[in-house]
């Protein structure tokens, strides 16, 4: 696992990927910090959530080549040929997006350090937000991970993990889509509103309750809840572990 | 030493390995012979580990590949068709990451990349960037990279293929001398190439095996079944009689090519094809038939399957 | 996971593939159901106890005291709080960014007592006549409010209602500059009055006039204002729980012994809200007795008509105009200026008596005169027609706690049938009329339940150190400089690699 994570993460400074990612998340760390201080109200909370909703895009930038590149190449070959375990190759290949996410986050850690500086306030619910974007980094980049093993092309791969983290995203939006097509469709088979609102909000409830983002909101004002890590950390080894079965396939696949 | 076990390999309905049992003892260089899309490489990547058999077993060592990949594998130094090399990567950075993959002790690197790295000659280019280096030189990476961790078995696949003859020569040179301390699985498609390095030879085709042998039952086979080609300047049926006329020419087939310059391809059925080759010299100077060209015509490997498997049905 | 597969070379089934791909498969639906298991698990049982609140001042918990309050209730209480619009998905920085976790820990900590619902009056109109038969409270003009009901009992909470603001701010910017949360206390204290049978009783004293006051009751039931009527009699007797005593538009004097029974009432620290005009029925009277009463508080009600000279406060006529609310008042409805007619002069009496704080309450301009009328309503030519700014309405309190307070105003344009049933129960002068009663009715103490308004976190630099020189350089290092040298690594990397 280490050397996969190790040559993983160093490649990313091989390479311009590594330096251009995190260029990009310190200009627009910068800027949302600077509007905040030029206001004169820094909360570092509102800063990790607007540095979230870039996860959509960041995310498949990070995750695309991890394993799409190996089968482009035909590196993945040494994976299944040396004693290194599937499962470890890829923990190490997350571990290694994870842990350039945490370089990039050194930007916050000096924006804390100057608004502390400034006598600002870096509560709890700053570091409910913080703990919730390194779990959600940790699900999207699992679920970057899995779209990198599905394809050996890495624009295919970015453009799958961007729509998955996108359905995550606007999930709520969606729900509330979906409820209204149940409601009018169970109207016109001849339901009673009632019965067709009620299910419609029942399927509505329902796929709101995958919203991760619905799910951590209050960790914002320092309520922390175990059971919301939980499900993201349940997706966490979801996509590892079918990205794992994924790589695994093509030991037996008969195609 | 590895043992394999009637392996099959099937996708869905095309089955492209049949039924394949054979060992390869320690020490020894076993060729391994057969057209392209004969099972080789399936065949290889299933020892390694790379493929699962569809049913058969593969003892590695001792330690099955399916229920001790890992003990498996760390006997195996696998060089695929296709070189699994970064080419954003340095090599010694290539390297040195095939030495974490292969959980080779810290204390022991140092030494063995000096080693590896004389040994494949590839001493002065351990700083430049793999995707850089010559065709030559990422197929030496790619040796150096299955000899990472001191596997008692390598298995090379292909190995030569695509490299100019000054280059095939060394790589040639190099798997030679490896040879005096691991096993050796080496595939290709070019029966002299096995001739020179292997002591043992499987051919397979089809994904069955055709023949195992030893590189001397091998010639033997192979022997009678050489056929030269004789361009000369002289009257062509006449010529064509009499020289299926000498001892141990069994077909002689002629073609006008030229009205002046005519070929004659000769089957020669003797094991001495020496002996036959000088008889044709003497009648020719005795007829006074300059001959412009004399050479011997290499059977393509369909040809010595084709060989292979009506000598057996012979036998 | 091979441990089993025996070599059937003969066989032509792909067995061991077989095998693999129906473990891949199950293992993936195992673990998918384990998942599953696990998060409901965590959801719905351990859900309540794996949530901490660690926030400076627990903003999103209730505290002990409502625990308590809860658990006291009978188990088969149902308190129901419905929002009245969507449930929003991200409440961060908005009004309900308190309020919708903290109702969530309500119904954690309930048991089932309290239920927390979000529904769209727009896309269900019958939750307004579900929850306000009706319709004393007017809901589907309260989008943005939370209705709390109790056995067929509602109250309206608004999302103002949760939070301390800075008045100063709000005076000067008409911003809310919120400063403390006081979300638990107002929905905890709710639900108390609602379950208590707590109620803030108001008797509205009949028979001074003909008209009725049913948008007055109606206004004071939406603010959980209990009203009984007092009508005049020869025995009249204030009764024990009256909190607020009401004369709505009297067209004559109150009676000798009203007279006394309300002057015992004041003197012990009673609530009274006086409302009169200048009308043709009651042009000649004086109001002596009842003038006797508010002398006490400080204040007269002068038999003169107020009439507005300046066009810009004229609204028709001199005597239909606006009024401006006084600076301490100016925060009880949305606009400053509000709607007078046929007013009369509410005097603050000049020989101040101590112990007292008596303000204006509504003011005309400066130019405004004072016009003396007849019985057939023809002006009197009179010395005191003279411009000058005089009070429609005012305000006098004792000192100390609880204290008598009466509210009297110079026009019916607050508290008429009349005028509300022509202007609307969302009128700015009904706000403000609400805002007057409800500073009436804030100094009854509760029993019971002490919340306290929670902080809220402060995020606002040192100005000293947050300078615009600070925020020049932030701008340069965060957003130029540290981007710039990264992608300037970028290119250097890749040149020095590329010809490696």
């Amino acid at each position: 696992m280490y050397a996969i994570f190790k040559r993983e993460f160093l490649s990313y400074f091989r390479s311009p990927v590594g330096y251009v990612a995190i260029a990009i998340f310190s200009f627009l760390s910068g800027f949302i910090f600077y509007t905040q201080f030029s206001e004169g109200l820094v909360n570092i909370g509102n800063e990790v959530i607007t540095l979230r909703s870039f996860f959509v895009v960041i995310v498949p930038i990070i995750t695309m080549g991890l394993l799409a590149e190996d089968k482009k190449r035909g590196t993945d070959i040494l994976y299944y040929t040396t004693p290194v375990s599937l499962f470890s190759v890829v923990t190490g290949k997350v571990l290694a997006a994870f842990a350039l996410f945490a370089i990039m986050f050194i930007n916050v850690i000096i924006h804390i350090i100057v608004t502390i500086c400034c006598g600002g306030m870096v509560g709890v619910g700053a570091i409910g937000t913080i703990i919730v974007f390194f779990f959600m980094a940790l699900t999207f980049i699992s679920i970057g991970l899995f779209a990198s093993a599905i394809t050996d092309n890495q624009i295919v791969s970015a453009i799958v993990s961007f729509i998955f983290i996108l359905i995550f995203q606007i999930l709520t939006v969606i729900a509330g889509y979906v409820a209204t097509a149940v409601d009018s469709l169970l109207t016109t088979i001849g339901f009673s509103t009632e019965s067709a609102s009620a299910a419609g909000s029942a399927v509505k409830n329902a796929i709101s309750w995958f919203d991760p983002f619905a799910k951590t909101q209050d960790f914002r004002l320092g309520v922390f809840s175990v059971s919301s890590l939980v499900y993201l950390v349940s997706l966490f080894v979801l996509f590892l572990y079918l990205t794992y079965r994924v790589l695994d396939k093509k030991r037996w696949s008969q195609a | 030493m590895i043992e394999i076990n009637n392996l099959v390999k099937r996708y869905g309905d095309k089955t492209a390995v049949n039924d394949i049992s054979f060992t390869v003892n320690d020490d020894e260089i076993l060729g391994f012979l057969g057209p392209n899309g004969a099972g080789k490489s399936t065949t290889m990547n299933i020892i390694t580990g790379y493929l699962s058999s569809t049913s058969g077993t593969v003892k590695v060592n001792g330690h099955d590949i399916l229920e001790e990949p890992e003990l498996a594998k760390k006997e195996i130094g696998y060089l695929p068709e296709n070189p699994p090399l970064y080419n954003d990567m340095t090599v010694s950075e290539y390297l040195n990451f095939i030495f974490d993959l292969k959980c080779v002790p810290k204390e022991r690197r140092k030494n063995q990349f000096d080693r590896i790295v004389s040994m494949v000659k590839i001493t002065d280019v351990t700083g430049r960037l793999v995707g850089n280096l010559s065709k030559g030189y990422k197929q030496r990476v790619g040796i150096a990279q299955a000899l990472v961790g001191d596997p008692s078995i390598l298995i090379l696949d292909e190995p030569t293929v695509g490299l100019d003859p000054n280059q095939i020569i060394e790589i040639r040179k190099l798997i030679k001398s490896l040879a005096k301390t691991h096993s050796i699985i080496i595939s290709s498609h070019i029966l002299p190439e096995i001739q020179e390095i292997a002591d043992r030879v499987v051919i397979i085709n089809k994904g069955k095996i055709a023949a195992i042998d030893t590189l001397n039952d091998l010639s033997r086979r192979l022997s009678g079944q050489s056929k030269l080609l004789m361009t000369f300047r002289g009257p062509v049926k006449e010529c064509s009689a009499k020289v299926r006329a000498i001892q141990g020419v069994a077909s002689s087939v002629p073609r006008i090519t030229d009205s002046k310059i005519n070929q004659l391809e000769i089957g020669i059925a003797s094991d001495n094809t020496n002996e036959v080759r000088a008889s044709i010299f003497f009648m020719m100077a005795k007829e006074g038939w300059p001959i412009l060209e004399f050479r011997s015509l290499d059977p393509t490997l369909e040809e010595i399957f084709l060989n292979i498997t009506s000598g057996k049905r012979r036998s | 996971m091979n441990k089993n597969m025996t070599n059937k070379p003969e066989k032509k089934t792909d067995d061991r593939a077989g095998k693999m791909k129906l473990y891949s498969i199950g293992s993936v639906v195992l673990l998918i159901a384990i998942i599953l298991l696990v998060n409901i698990l965590f959801d719905r049982i351990f859900g309540k106890s794996l949530s901490f609140d660690f926030s400076d001042t627990a903003q999103n918990s209730v505290s002990q005291a409502t625990v308590d309050y809860l658990d006291s209730l009978p188990a088969d209480t149902h308190i129901r709080i419905v929002g009245l619009f969507s449930r929003p998905g991200n409440v961060s920085g908005t009004s309900y960014q308190y309020i919708i976790p903290l109702l969530d820990d309500y119904v954690r900590e309930s048991d089932g007592k309290v239920t927390v619902e979000y529904v769209n009056p727009t896309e269900n109109p019958s939750i307004i006549y579900q929850l306000d038969p009706n319709n004393s409270y007017d809901l589907s003009s309260k989008a943005d409010s939370f209705v709390v009901e109790y056995n067929g009992k509602i109250r309206v909470i608004s999302p103002i209602d949760c939070y301390m603001y800075d008045e100063q701010v709000y005076k000067y910017y008409g911003q809310y500059y919120i400063t403390g949360n006081n979300t638990e206390f107002t929905f905890t204290n709710t639900m108390f009055n609602l379950t208590s049978d707590y109620s803030f009783k108001a008797y509205i004293v009949t028979g001074l006039k003909e008209e009725g006051n049913s948008y007055l009751t109606k206004i004071l039931d939406s603010m959980a204002v209990e009203t009984a009527e007092l009508p005049v009699s020869a025995n009249f007797v204030i009764p024990e729980d009256c909190d607020l005593l009401i004369i709505n538009g009297p067209n004559s004097d109150i009676s000798e012994n009203m007279y006394v029974a309300m002057t015992d009432y004041l003197t012990g620290g009673g609530k009274m809200f006086v409302a009169v005009d200048y009308n043709l029925a009651n042009v000649s009277e004086k109001y002596t007795r009842l003038n006797l009463l508010l002398n006490q508080m400080n204040i007269n009600i002068d038999p003169v008509l107020i009439s507005e000279n300046d066009p810009a406060y004229q609204l028709g006529s001199s005597v239909d105009s606006t009024v401006m609310a006084a600076d301490e008042f100016a925060d009880y409805s949305n606009i400053k200026y509000l709607h007078s007619s046929y007013a009369r002069n509410i005097r603050i009496i000049e020989n101040y008596e101590a112990g007292l704080y008596t303000n204006p309450v509504l003011l005309t301009s400066q130019k405004a005169s004072l016009v003396e009328l007849d019985e057939q309503g023809n002006s009197v030519d009179s010395d005191i027609n003279t411009e000058n700014q005089y009070n429609v309405a005012a305000c006098s309190s004792g000192y100390g706690n609880d204290p008598a307070k009466v509210y009297v105003f110079g026009t019916l344009n607050f508290s008429s049938d009349e005028y509300i049933s022509s202007y609307g129960l969302s009128d700015s002068n009904v706000d403000f009329l609400k805002s007057c009663i409800r500073d009436l009715s804030s100094t009854k103490p509760m029993t019971g339940l002490n919340i306290a308004t929670k902080q809220i976190n402060n995020f606002s630099l040192d100005a000293q150190k947050s300078t615009t020189a600070l925020s020049t350089v932030i701008l340069i290092v965060f957003m130029i400089a540290i981007p710039v040298l990264l992608v300037a690594a970028a290119v250097i990397v890749y040149i020095k690699r590329k010809n490696l």
